[in-house]
Order: C-alpha cells, then structure tokens, then sequence
C-alpha cells in the first residue's frame, strides 16, 4: 500500500492515517448515487423524428402514387 | 436445472454472508500477509562457509512470510544483509547473528495468539519512556476502552521503543510510515489480521475520538472499497494462521443489533 506520509512542519500538524479519515467521512463504504436533475429533450426529439417521418412517408406516397397516375394514363 | 437454480443460491447465500464479515475477521480469514524479502548483498563470490550460512538462514526464516536472496554487486566492499518489504527498505544487518530473532519474538507470538483467540484486535502502544508522555496516551487508551461495548474483544499491550528483545519487532513498526522513526512521542498501534498493523495514532491523534474510529473501521461490514485498498504493513512473523477462534465481535453484535454498522 502507498504510504500516507505528507510533509508537515510539527507534530501536531501531521495528517491523520488515510484509513482514520476514510472512516471518519464515511468512505470506507460505497456512496449512494448522487441524483441530479438533467435537461429533458426527450420529448422534443419524438416531435421532431415522428414529424420527419410523418414527411418522409407522405414524400414517397406523393411520388409513388404520381408515377402510379402517370402510368396508368399512358 | 434444479441444481443449477441451487448452485446460484448457494453462490448468492456465500456472497451475502461474505459481505457481513466484518474487516478483522475477512483480513484473517481469507489475506495473504505481504511477503518480505531478506537480501544478502555481496560483492565477491561466495565462499563455501557463507553459502552454509546463508542456506542456515534461509531454512530459519522459511515459515516466516519472508523470502531469502542473494544478490552480487561489484561496488560492495563489505558484505551485508538488507530486509525489504515489498520495494521498501526496512533495516540493514552487517552481522548474521542480529538476524536471530527475525521472525518471531515473545511480544509477537502473545499478539498472535490473542488474534487466534478470536480478538478484534490488539492496540499496541509504543512508548517512549518518558512517563509524562507515556502516561498521557495511557490514560486516553484506558478511558476510550471502558466506554467501548468492545473491550472485552481488545487486547492492549505495551513495548517500550528501546526493548532491546523486541529491536526487530519495533524497527518493523517504525517503518510502517517512512517518518516514524524521526517522531519521538508514543504511538498506537491497531493490530489485526495476520498481523497486519495500521497506520499509528500519535501524539494529538491518540484521542478517544480516534480509537473509537479505529475500532468502528475494524468492526465494520467488510466493503470491497476496503477489501481493495486494505491500509496497513504486514509484520514479518512465523505463524499457522489457519483455523483461528470464532470472531468474538459477532456475538457483541448479534447481542446488540444496535452497534452493527457499515
């Protein structure tokens, strides 16, 4: 294991063992996950995919059913 | 596939109780101590005499956690004997006859067997022989103890730095930090699992407050974070460690579900 030693100029001034502290702050044990409130974009971006595809399909069953019209005229 | 689903609960239920160990116990039961390494260091070819010598050492020193070697170096001019911990330098012996009790000594032997006996641990308190001092941290360990629902569990001893049967023993200690032995003041020691000592409380550290601590870190559920990163220097000792006492902090805790922590 590393040693703990750091320099210090008195006695009284040098750190405690890395173990007492860890003990002491608690974190000789896991941590609970910290939760934190992010963005949501979520929602915007379904909008915005459902929407393009919503185009997409219109844009090929408009050229689909033009060239199936052009067809059956001539 | 019935066996299976057992094998997986068997597996779970091991995992389970592993994880309720509690850290003086899982350090005994299931670490292996650090390996020292005794270094002859010559500059010339070894004559017959010395490699009998050297074969004599290497056989007293076996069931130690120690391992010997012999190493040539042309800029040597007068041969000797360097003990390492891992890559850490511990102690330089130009005489064979100081290595004599190496591996083990009375105080060493009582420690470990209160560790076998089922002891959380034993507070080792390295004095310096100026009673005023001495009798300070004394006074703190006493008090800190009594009010401890663990007491019973914890051995306190007592070595005086200049113990001259103990010199192996105490330069080990000294070296479990590299700027102990320029500190002049009283240390304590946490000893516990297969003669693993942590890092000392000195001086302001040896309060109530952090041997209370020190005992909450021994008796707490053994967290892999622990297991991971385990603190301390293993002492050189010759010792069949396997099949110590039951734990006697488990009944404390079993009787008093209120001291268990994590």
């Amino acid at each position: 294991m590393v040693q703990d030693t750091s320099a210090y100029d008195t006695i009284a001034e040098r750190p405690l063992p890395k173990w007492l502290t860890d003990q002491r702050d608690g974190l000789n044990t896991y941590q609970p996950v910290r939760m934190e409130m992010k963005e949501d974009r979520s929602l915007n971006v379904s909008f915005a995919i459902t929407g393009a595809i919503i185009l997409i399909v219109i844009a090929f069953l408009t050229v689909h059913l033009l060239r199936k019209k052009k067809k059956n005229t001539t | 596939m019935k066996s299976f689903h057992l094998k997986i609960l068997t597996l779970a239920a091991f995992l389970s109780l592993a994880c309720t160990t509690k850290v003086s116990e899982w350090v005994l039961l299931n670490t292996v101590p650090g390996q020292y390494t005794l270094v002859y260091f010559h500059g010339t070819q070894l004559s017959e005499a010395i490699m009998k010598q050297n074969a004599s050492i290497s056989d007293n020193i076996k069931p130690a956690n120690i391992e010997f070697r012999s190493v040539e170096r042309k800029d040597i001019k007068e041969p000797y004997f360097g003990l390492y911990y891992g890559n850490r330098f511990f102690a330089r012996y130009n005489n064979p006859g100081e290595l004599s009790t190496l591996t083990t000594s009375p105080l060493r032997k009582k420690i470990a067997s209160e560790i076998m006996s089922g002891k959380l641990c034993v507070l080792l308190y390295l004095t310096t022989g100026n009673e005023t001092k001495d009798e300070n941290g004394r006074h703190v360990i006493q008090n800190a103890l009594s009010e401890s629902p663990f007491r019973d569990v914890i051995t306190v001893v007592e070595l005086k730095r200049s113990d001259p049967g103990e010199a192996h023993f105490v330069s080990m200690l000294l070296n479990v930090e590299d700027d102990l032995q320029s500190i002049a003041g009283p240390m304590l020691f946490g000893i516990f699992g297969r003669f693993k000592a942590l890092e000392p409380l000195l001086g302001k550290g040896i309060s109530e407050e952090n041997i209370s601590l020190m005992i909450d870190f021994l008796t707490a559920d053994c967290s892999c974070l622990i297991k991971d990163n385990l603190p301390g220097t293993d002492i050189l000792f010759t010792n069949n460690w396997d099949n110590p006492a039951t734990a006697m902090v488990n009944s404390i805790l079993d009787e008093n579900p209120s001291l268990q922590h994590f």
